[in-house]
């Protein structure tokens, strides 16, 4: 990254509501328990969005998204949001890069389930276009009318920051004026399953699972931020335990080392994060959060630390995204 | 000819694993042959489809690695390992253990179905209720794990980009490289994509009733769908100072790239090709060239009715030389979808090479337009460019131009 992006909007869709504010107060998210599938017994909180319910509503009605994925409409809420508070921005002229984790389990699963139970020559043509990565972006840009370059990116659940890089790639090349970067996952009762073979639950205090998206939009122009992005560190690997110790070290060190840095570990990251940041200032504020959005947590934890260093000017934070299974990386948010 | 913006991005090794052979030399021996990989698919099961022949690759050897340590790899790794060891030695980055000599190396990568095998495999176990091997086999499936089978594989590290979109994803991975080091965010990228034949997906194919019958026949009147395949292409890019400083020979410039999304439909293009004549177009104004330097385009053409259509009327209204010469090597290796983009940009390089056009195999009755233009055993290279272009499912759109050193 060579130079700063201003962060010029937001956009929220969570459990909680369609708000930023919604990820403040993530202890009040309606939730409920949902089994396992591969035994009934094992439940574990959720929290779902009510796709039924306004505002989340509001795009079943539009022909296009009439089958469309959970996702697809998570995604939808939150870019509509970002681009809905710039109306000065052209969406012709704004690029789009997303980020996933899990992308379109729900259909996929379901279309892999007919298709093992009916026989492969009953798979359902209407299920299979929507299991595709790209096809939740590809009803944004239809329905938003955004007209620059569109990547669907795919990593483990700190892909997020990959994907703050790739814009900044394309604002440094002037490619494009405008990127919208959003991240975004839907809950389908399998991904507990993956989390508990994975031991992604543990033994720590149970962190809930949620569904949901978060939007940036980012520029160059400074004029209207109302936060910067001043460094994005990407690309730390690790396949051991003692291997993300050093991955996570190695990449905080690319920060001033008086920086707070963002409590955002989840799961088994929690306690590497905490060998990690001894001797680091982590603030109070935002707190840990109480569920973890996987590939989306680390878009809240963006979009929570802008929250952060608005009300205090002057600030800098260091949000980092502690990969479940494969990565670290970090981005530097200054007021 | 103009200067185009993106002079500096040089190609300096380059591999592949296809249906066709393990490696760069005998997948393009047998391309420029005419060869077909075509026939009953083996690896995954297709009982029950309506069409159950595809291209599967034979998996080379991966002699520096233990059985174990194959053993736990997906077949996307087993594809993508030797492609990009390929491309690392023949850019002089290999040592004589077979790994990477420069430590930390910024990858670009394309899939669209990872280690979809473990995927499947574990939710069977979930569906039939049992925890056994389910651990092993989720921790095999995503994309991060064959970023991780390279890393660890091939000797390096650092930052990782995985673009899925669809099958535009291969020619994205490139361009994308390219544009970290024209942005001078990198100076030296793996590129490449990869991909491996599973169930989900040819299923997926096979109920949409893309898949041919019968030969595939790109650009022909009597086309009837895509033979699916497998495999991974990789190339070393670097900035030209970078690979001057270490001596490195260039195999090839990527000097211009377009991409755009058509909204007409997740599946279908818009049937006159404008958003795909929009990426071209995007690619060309990029490289500074005009369209009668293209000498050679390696199409996407799929077969399928809609797709080669639109493509080929975006051709028709860029490209008026006559002596332009157009080929989809799907027909011979199939569609190896988020390989597809990386595969056909290496054959594109070799065609820059060694002035060879791969001739387009199966077609008899060209569409109106294409007469005379699908290239013919022994064609040859007229021009000093070589245009590469991929369309995809959720209206990805993807145009690369090679030149020679």
């Amino acid at each position: 990254m060579k130079t700063p992006v201003s962060i010029l909007s937001m956009g929220v869709s969570s459990p909680g509501g369609a708000t930023t504010a919604a990820l403040d107060d993530m202890a009040e998210w309606p939730s409920e328990r949902v089994a396992e599938v591969t035994t009934a017994g094992a439940a574990h909180r959720v929290a779902r969005i009510d796709l039924g319910a306004g505002p989340f509503n509001r795009w079943r009605m539009r022909p296009r998204l009439r089958r469309a994925s959970p996702l697809s409409h998570h995604l939808m809420e939150a870019v509509s949001q970002a681009l809905a508070a710039r109306p000065d921005v052209d969406p012709k002229r704004v690029g789009l890069v997303g980020a996933f984790f899990i992308g379109c389990i729900a259909y996929s699963v379901r279309f892999y389930k007919g298709l093992t139970s009916e026989g492969r020559r009953f798979a359902s043509p209407v299920l299979f276009p929507e299991t595709v990565v790209n096809t939740p972006l590809s009803h944004v840009v239809c329905e938003l009318g955004i007209g620059g370059p569109v990547y669907s990116q795919v990593g483990d659940t700190s892909c997020w920051i990959s994907a703050l890089r790739t814009a900044s790639l394309w604002l440094a090349n002037r490619d494009v004026e405008h990127v919208i970067v959003v991240s975004g996952e839907e809950f389908d009762p399998h991904f507990l399953d993956v989390m508990h073979a994975a031991r992604w639950f543990g033994r720590l205090p149970e962190t809930g699972i949620a569904e949901g998206a978060g939007a940036l939009l980012l520029g160059q122009d400074a004029v209207g931020a109302i936060a910067r992005i001043t460094r994005i560190a990407d690309g730390y690997s690790y396949r051991t335990r003692v291997q993300a110790v050093k991955a996570g070290r190695d990449c905080l060190s690319e920060f001033d080392a008086s920086l707070p840095v963002m409590a955002t570990a989840t799961s088994w990251m929690r306690n590497i994060s905490l060998t990690v940041l001894a001797g680091r200032t982590v603030p109070p504020k935002p707190a840990e959060p109480d569920f973890d959005g996987l590939g989306v947590a680390a878009a809240w934890n963006t979009i929570r630390a802008v929250g952060v260093v608005q009300e205090s000017p002057g600030l800098r934070l260091v949000v980092p995204s502690w990969g479940l299974s494969q990565q670290i990386g970090a981005v530097e948010i200054t007021s | 000819m103009r200067v185009g913006i993106m002079d500096d991005v040089v190609i300096t090794g380059q591999g592949c694993v296809s249906p066709l052979g393990g490696d760069v030399a005998s997948t393009w021996a047998r391309l420029l042959d005419g060869e077909n990989a075509r026939g009953p698919l083996g690896c995954i099961p297709v009982e029950g489809c309506r069409v159950t022949q595809g291209a599967e690759a034979a998996l080379p050897d991966l002699d520096w690695l233990s059985q174990k340590e194959i053993a736990r790899l997906s077949r996307a790794s087993r594809l993508a390992l030797p492609a990009a060891q390929e491309a690392l030695r023949d850019a002089g980055l290999c040592d004589v253990h077979g790994r990477s000599r420069v430590a930390r190396l910024e990858l670009s990568l394309s899939t669209t179905a990872n280690g979809m095998e473990f995927g499947e495999r574990f939710l069977k176990r979930v569906w039939a209720g049992t925890r056994r091997g389910q651990a092993a086999e989720i921790a095999r499936y995503p994309s991060q794990q064959q970023v991780a089978d390279l890393q660890q594989h091939l000797g390096f590290s650092g930052p990782s980009m995985i673009v899925s979109n669809a099958c535009a994803s291969g020619a994205n991975a490139l361009g994308h490289a390219a544009d970290l080091i024209r942005g001078g965010f990198a100076e030296i990228v793996l590129a490449g994509g990869f991909e491996a034949l599973c169930e989900l997906v040819f299923c997926g194919f096979d109920c949409l009733q893309a898949l041919a019958p019968e030969e595939c026949k790109p650009f022909d009147i009597g086309r009837r769908g895509l033979m699916l395949g497998e495999g991974a292409g990789f190339v070393v890019m670097e900035s030209r100072a970078h690979a001057a400083r270490r001596g490195a020979d260039i195999k090839g410039r990527l000097v211009g790239y377009g991409h755009t999304t058509d909204t007409h439909h997740i599946t279908q293009p818009e049937p006159g090709g404008v958003p795909l004549e929009g990426a071209i177009r995007q690619a060309l104004a990029r490289s500074g060239l005009v369209p009668a330097d293209i000498g050679y385009i390696n199409a996407h053409g799929t077969g399928t009715p809609f797709n080669d259509g639109a493509e080929a009327a975006a051709f028709a209204r860029i490209f008026k030389e006559p002596e332009i010469r157009i080929s989809s090597t799907k027909a011979a290796i199939g569609h190896t979808l988020g390989a597809a983009g990386a595969l056909e940009a290496v054959f594109s390089l070799l065609a820059l090479q060694t002035g060879c056009i791969p001739p387009q195999i199966n077609t008899t009755q060209p569409l109106e337009g294409m007469e005379g233009r699908l290239a013919r055993p022994g064609d040859l290279l007229k021009k000093p460019a070589v245009l590469s272009v991929n369309l995809g499912f959720g209206g990805s759109n993807a145009a690369v131009i090679f030149m020679n050193s």
